[in-house]
């Protein structure tokens, strides 16, 4: 699409999951090519396999087959530790249900991933300057008045914004953000959407949204529709087409 | 980094943790208390075996002994070694023998079994383990055997007056004989029952010059004094106003005490002499204190015909560390006589065994309560995994190592371990320096004593806390908390990040 070399590209991935007798195919052969500095938008049925895709995509899981290439680097079938390194510097993960750490304060839980990176020995050296990230990062969240509160005295909107802050604190390369806004009411859901669009915009940030909320596809640059294990791209973004598919 | 942070985290807000410490905790305590009371115990019972018993003793076989002590004592401060390593030694005669008193609380005549010892009382307290545990003469420079004034008096008095009529007497055979009256003795009646015996079993003459009879001792009319132990002159009474146990001399100072014991001669002929209670021995050992009584070396010596002759030589050493080799030598130099040579501890070696083997197994034991902790840690741990399964995957999308997270929970076995045999130590320690007030407290709330003083050695229950030993148990505690929680920290390295993320 966007005539440079994709950032992110994946090729045929397949996964299949395996229950006793009956095997489930979710995805079928995806072929989906993510540019630097691109916000795209996954859609797809319930169960259509968007976040199993975003999981092979952020290295959680591992194709049963197809490749991954991150900037032309094959990723999906590294060692254990540099996919760990990959999930915590390059890749920054949001979810739907925000999946914060619920015994630590905000700030803790943005400092998470840096602390997962640094050894205690370096940590100490850095404290101050990756503790001065973090609260930049929760400024730019909105949620500099909520440091030292637990996530469960937080709303959700506001906890999203946390995990958003969290995932951007190691500097990733690209965002994987699965269904961010799909515990949200409109509000909070526009809250969030204005700050990934702004992150995109501003930061030249990358964006992998996968979403069910058609609406919040028009603030995106592409999207691509997950169908029958595949990777369709609608020629236009037209939600009534999308309930009737071929 | 994170690990430390979350360790810290799940400890302070998890309850069911504290169970865990507290198991650990409760298992540390107990097996310190229990091994510091057994220690002190056996520190006890060493000190007081060691107590009474010198650091080396050289002993004859069977109740002749061996011959010439004085000459033996010679042939060990020859050699340079042993003069340089020994600080003092005594001779002394261990032999039974049958005691009669007067009972004076029940006023009736008593006859037990004792164990008669001759000593000589300054070399004897020289070696150590006896001036200390004399009742009224602990503290005088020189304790003796002397026996009250009066009865000296009395008895000197009386010597006088036989003296005197023995000489009215032979005044009176001379005056018979001179006047022609005197009666021819009759020859004694030749009677060698020895000769024939010894002629009838073929036995051999002894190696060692027999042993001559010796002239009865100058004083043989002033009786000798006698330290009897403490438990055969007193007796238990149970006060019935405060219902306290009070000792009641049954044998007091002064009073006579007839002990009969055998000749050594080839014949055993009983022998017999009467004593006077001078003193009481009491070193807390009811094996010594129900049993001893101490007489004159000399006079035992004579009165059983074992001139020249002890059953023990008992030696003190400067450094009792040098005891084994100060043993060896000591065989060396007495290769060729019969005598059996131990220190202190190879002569209770069986006792000493036996607290040894006790303890041992009851620490076994113990640790098993520990291990116990140990199931509960993994039980309560496990529990904690599952709970935290999203935490996990969380931490595994953030880009966490599965060995990271399996860090998280082996630290926080090791943090409850720490915690738990932190403050097991201290209970522990609590618990055994305050042993006594605790027994008083519960015999005050039950009416009944856990410990008895009265039916042991000691009047309080000893402690004895080893440092070593207590970094043992808490090692042995934390390495235990730290195994038990290698499971379920596998597991929860082991659990898969989209199950983990998919997980409600
Ligand atoms: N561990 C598993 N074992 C078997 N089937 C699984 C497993 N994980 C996911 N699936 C199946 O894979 C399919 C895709 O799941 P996935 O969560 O990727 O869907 P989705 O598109 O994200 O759906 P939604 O929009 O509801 O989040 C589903 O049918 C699901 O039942
Ligand atoms: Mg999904």
């Amino acid at each position: 699409m966007h005539g440079t070399t994709p950032l992110l590209c994946a090729l045929n991935l397949k996964k299949t999951y395996v229950k006793f007798a009956n095997r489930i195919e979710v995805l079928r052969g995806i072929d989906l090519d993510v540019a630097e500095g691109e916000f795209l938008s996954v859609i797809g049925n319930s169960g259509s396999g968007k976040s199993t895709m975003l999981h092979l995509l952020g290295t959680l899981d591992k194709p049963d087959e197809g490749t991954i290439h991150l900037e032309g680097r094959r990723i999906d079938n590294l060692p254990a530790e540099q996919r760990d390194a990959l999930r915590n510097r390059t890749f920054g993960l949001i979810f739907q249900f925000y999946h914060l750490l619920p015994e630590l304060s905000t700030l803790e839980n943005v400092l998470m991933p840096a602390m997962i990176t640094h050894s205690v020995w370096s940590w100490w050296l850095n404290r101050r300057a990756l503790k001065k990230q973090a609260l930049e990062m929760l400024d730019r969240v909105g949620l500099s008045h909520r440091l030292n509160h637990k996530p469960r005295e937080l709303s959700g909107g506001e906890m999203q914004r946390a995990a958003i802050a969290r995932a951007l604190i190691n500097r990733p390369r690209v965002l994987l953000a699965d269904e961010p806004t799909g515990n949200l009411d409109a509000a909070n859901g526009q809250h969030v959407m204005k700050l990934l669009r702004d992150l995109n915009q501003h930061d030249g940030l990358t964006i992998v949204m996968v979403t069910h909320n058609l609406e919040l596809v028009h603030d995106t640059d592409r999207v691509v529709r997950l169908f029958d294990g595949r990777v369709e791209t609608p020629e236009m973004i037209l939600p009534p087409t999308f309930a009737t598919t071929p | 980094m994170y690990k430390l942070l979350l360790c810290w985290r799940y400890l302070k807000t998890r309850y069911l943790a504290i169970a865990c410490i507290i198991s650990v905790m409760l298992g540390v305590a107990t097996l310190i208390v229990v091994n510091s009371v057994m220690n002190g115990f056996s520190t006890k019972l060493k000190t007081l075996l060691h107590g009474v018993l010198s650091d080396i003793v050289l002993e004859g076989h069977g109740m002749e002994g061996f011959h010439d002590p004085l000459g033996k004592i010679r042939r060990i401060r020859k050699d340079a070694y042993l003069d340089a390593q020994i600080d003092s030694l005594a001779i002394t005669i261990d032999a039974f023998a049958m005691a009669q008193f007067h009972n004076v609380v029940t006023n009736e005549t008593a006859t037990r079994p004792v164990r008669v010892m001759g000593i000589e009382m300054k070399s004897r307290s020289q070696v150590g383990g006896f001036k200390e545990h004399l009742d009224l003469q602990k503290n005088s420079a020189e304790p003796s055997f002397a026996i009250p004034k009066e009865i000296q008096d009395y008895f000197e008095a009386v010597e006088e007056q036989i003296r005197k009529d023995r000489e009215r007497e032979r005044q009176d055979a001379h005056l018979e004989a001179a006047f022609g009256l005197l009666q021819i003795p009759k020859a004694a009646p030749d009677n060698d029952i020895d000769k024939v015996m010894r002629e009838f079993f073929h036995a051999k003459p002894a190696v060692e010059p027999a042993p001559r009879p010796m002239p009865v001792p100058h004083k043989v009319r002033v009786p000798q004094g006698a330290v009897v132990g403490h438990l055969i002159a007193h007796m238990k009474w149970k006060d019935p106003n405060n219902k306290e146990f009070v000792d009641l001399p049954t044998i007091r100072v002064g009073d006579r005490i007839d002990l009969t014991t055998v000749s050594t001669s080839h014949r055993l002929e009983p022998k017999y002499d009467s004593f006077v209670v001078v003193d009481y021995f009491k070193s807390g050992m009811s094996e010594y204190d129900a049993n001893a009584v101490f007489v004159p070396l000399e006079h035992l010596q004579a009165m059983r015909g074992m001139d020249n002759r002890a059953s023990n030589i008992l030696i003190k050493l400067k450094d009792y560390n040098e005891a084994d080799k100060v043993v060896q030598r000591l065989a060396e130099i007495f290769e060729h006589d019969r005598l059996g040579i131990f220190t202190w501890e190879q002569k209770q070696g069986p006792l000493l065994k036996a607290i040894e083997i006790e303890k041992s197994i009851l620490n076994i034991l113990l640790f098993m309560i520990i291990a116990v902790a140990g199931f509960g840690i993994l039980a309560i741990f496990s529990m904690i995994v599952s709970e935290k399964t999203r935490d996990i995957g969380i931490l595994k999308a953030l880009g966490a190592s599965s060995g990271g997270v399996m860090k998280i929970f082996l630290t926080y076995g090791l943090l409850l371990g720490v915690v738990g045999a932190f403050f097991g130590t201290i209970l522990g320690l609590t618990i055994t320096w305050n042993i006594n007030g605790i027994e008083a407290l519960i015999a005050m709330l039950t009416g009944s004593r856990v410990f008895d003083g009265s039916v042991y050695y000691f009047k309080e229950i000893p402690t004895d806390v080893q440092p070593m030993g207590v970094l043992i148990v808490n090692l042995g505690a934390i390495a235990i908390a730290v195994v038990f929680s290698i499971l379920p920290a596998l597991r929860a390295a082991l659990l898969h990040p989209v199950q983990a993320l998919r997980y409600e």
